[in-house]
């Protein structure tokens, strides 16, 4: 049934971006929800959308913001769906939730993720999206439909709070330091 | 300004994230070089979005997906799928009821013309008297026809056999068109009509028989004279053997006696009594009746 996607997609550059974009919407939407399994549909859903709206992207240029609004979006409705009344910037995910114990491979790693999984959502996004993609403030304020002092704010609280979470835990633990020096 | 309010944390963020301005990032180079503090406090964010970036350098791997249960998928593929074969059901439906398995039941003389008419027609073509002759005389209004037909008398070119009566009678789809006029427009969009339609039925598989009739001013349409499309209409007869076009022996007889002109058809075109009592004829019989 590939002659379907024919009628979707017009052009194979298009697709081929769509199939490269996976990975890296895979990573951001994971790193905002911490299950595997949903971030896996929310970009399953993602490029089922972008593949059906297709034509309305013009600019070519634009095509990775517009992926994560689309993500963004998929993500926002996943949680009006779960969750009915509470604000989504107040929500912090509970321990019992966090992927300290899931992760097998560094504690570092594990302790960033329990760190970035603690922080209130939006500020989750918002740190996501300049850290791992790199996106500009005013990328940031488009994908997320919020003002772009917003984003500096959420920017500037995410990362005091994982600076007060995070450095104090990597000076108990020597080890920790090694490790990024080492990537460094 | 002081320097508290100059480097906020935002502007910091900014600073490291490379969100300023070229004059604002280089002057903010020069003073947070100078400040052992503020290096710090860049170093840190720098060090946490260096964490971030490794934390999720390697996310783990999504679990298998169930290939096909993407419900809007599925739904899409499986409605194509079914459309799909509705439509397939339906050819095959129209086609399994083509064939010819029911017998005329249809007055006896006409079938008994009919094959003689046949018989006669291998190795010497019908002339439109005969074919008319043969047409008319199961019909009770056909004695003045048969009798008068000096015009068709005339019509050198020998016409190949008509299919007219020939119409099995489980044809599906029988279509009646009444050409009353001369305008050459209005010809050329009714052979176009024509076309597509026959067009239609051969590529769907159906049964179907069209047979146009021309009196009145729409008589020009089959006079060798006068035709301006002798060529397609030679050519429609050729392609579709379901095709008919039968002029009406009433004006003909009345361009004879009113003004001296004696009517030769194309070839293939047949003369019928009257175009009025055909018309009526067919639609009696269940016809479709379409007046350009």
């Amino acid at each position: 049934m590939d002659f379907l996607d024919f009628f979707y997609i017009r052009s194979r550059e298009a697709r081929h971006a769509l199939e490269q974009a996976r990975a890296r919407l895979y990573r951001v939407a994971y790193a905002w929800c911490h299950n595997a399994a949903l971030a896996d549909d929310l970009v399953q859903e993602t490029l089922t959308k972008a593949l059906r709206k297709s034509a309305q992207l013009r600019d070519p240029k634009a095509r990775d913001a517009w992926l994560f609004t689309i993500l963004a979006n998929c993500y926002r409705d996943h949680f009006r769906k779960t969750r009915e009344m509470d604000d989504i910037d107040e929500i912090e995910i509970s321990h019992e939730t966090t992927p300290e114990s899931e992760s097998s491979r560094t504690e570092i790693v594990g302790l960033v993720r329990a760190t970035i999984a603690r922080l209130p959502q939006g500020q989750r996004q918002v740190v996501t999206l300049v850290d791992l993609e790199g996106f500009s403030y005013v990328e940031v304020s488009q994908i997320l439909e919020v003002p772009i002092g917003t984003v500096m704010s959420r920017l500037c609280r995410a990362r005091n709070a994982m600076k007060a979470m995070l450095l104090p835990a990597m000076q108990q633990n020597p080890d920790m330091n090694r490790v990024i020096r080492r990537i460094k | 300004m002081s320097q508290d309010k100059r480097f906020s944390d935002e502007f910091l963020n900014a600073f490291v994230d490379n969100q300023l301005a070229a004059e604002e990032k280089s002057q903010a180079f020069v003073e947070i070089g100078q400040d052992e503090a503020l290096n710090r406090q860049v170093c840190e964010l720098r060090k946490l979005h260096d964490l971030v970036q490794l934390a999720y350098s390697e996310p783990p791997a999504a679990p298998a997906r169930a290939v096909g249960l993407n419900s809007r998928q599925a739904r899409l593929r499986f409605g194509v799928a079914a459309s799909v074969l509705l439509t397939l059901g339906i050819v095959l439906g129209s086609q399994i009821r083509m064939p010819a398995t029911t017998p005329s039941v249809t007055a006896v003389p006409a079938a008994e013309i009919q094959q003689v008419a046949r018989i006669a027609s291998p190795t010497k073509p019908i002339q439109p008297k005969a074919a008319a002759l043969a047409d008319v005389a199961d019909r009770v209004a056909s004695q003045q026809t048969a009798t008068a037909i000096p015009a068709a008398e005339t019509t050198a070119v020998p016409v190949p056999v008509i299919a007219r009566d020939a119409i099995p009678d489980n044809t599906t789809t029988k279509v009646l068109i009444h050409l009353a006029r001369d305008d050459a427009d209005q010809l050329s969009q009714a052979l176009d009509d024509i076309e597509s339609t026959l067009k239609h039925y051969r590529e769907t598989r159906q049964s179907a028989h069209v047979e146009v009739v021309v009196n009145g001013k729409g008589l020009e349409l089959v006079r060798i004279d006068t035709s301006a499309f002798a060529g397609r209409i030679q050519r429609l007869q050729r392609e579709y053997d379901n095709l008919t076009f039968a002029a009406c022996q009433n004006t003909i007889d009345r361009l004879a006696r009113e003004q001296g002109i004696v009517v030769r058809l194309l070839p293939g075109v047949i003369t019928i009594d009257s175009g009025m009592a055909e018309i009526m004829r067919r639609q009696n019989q269940g016809w479709t009746y379409l007046q350009v």
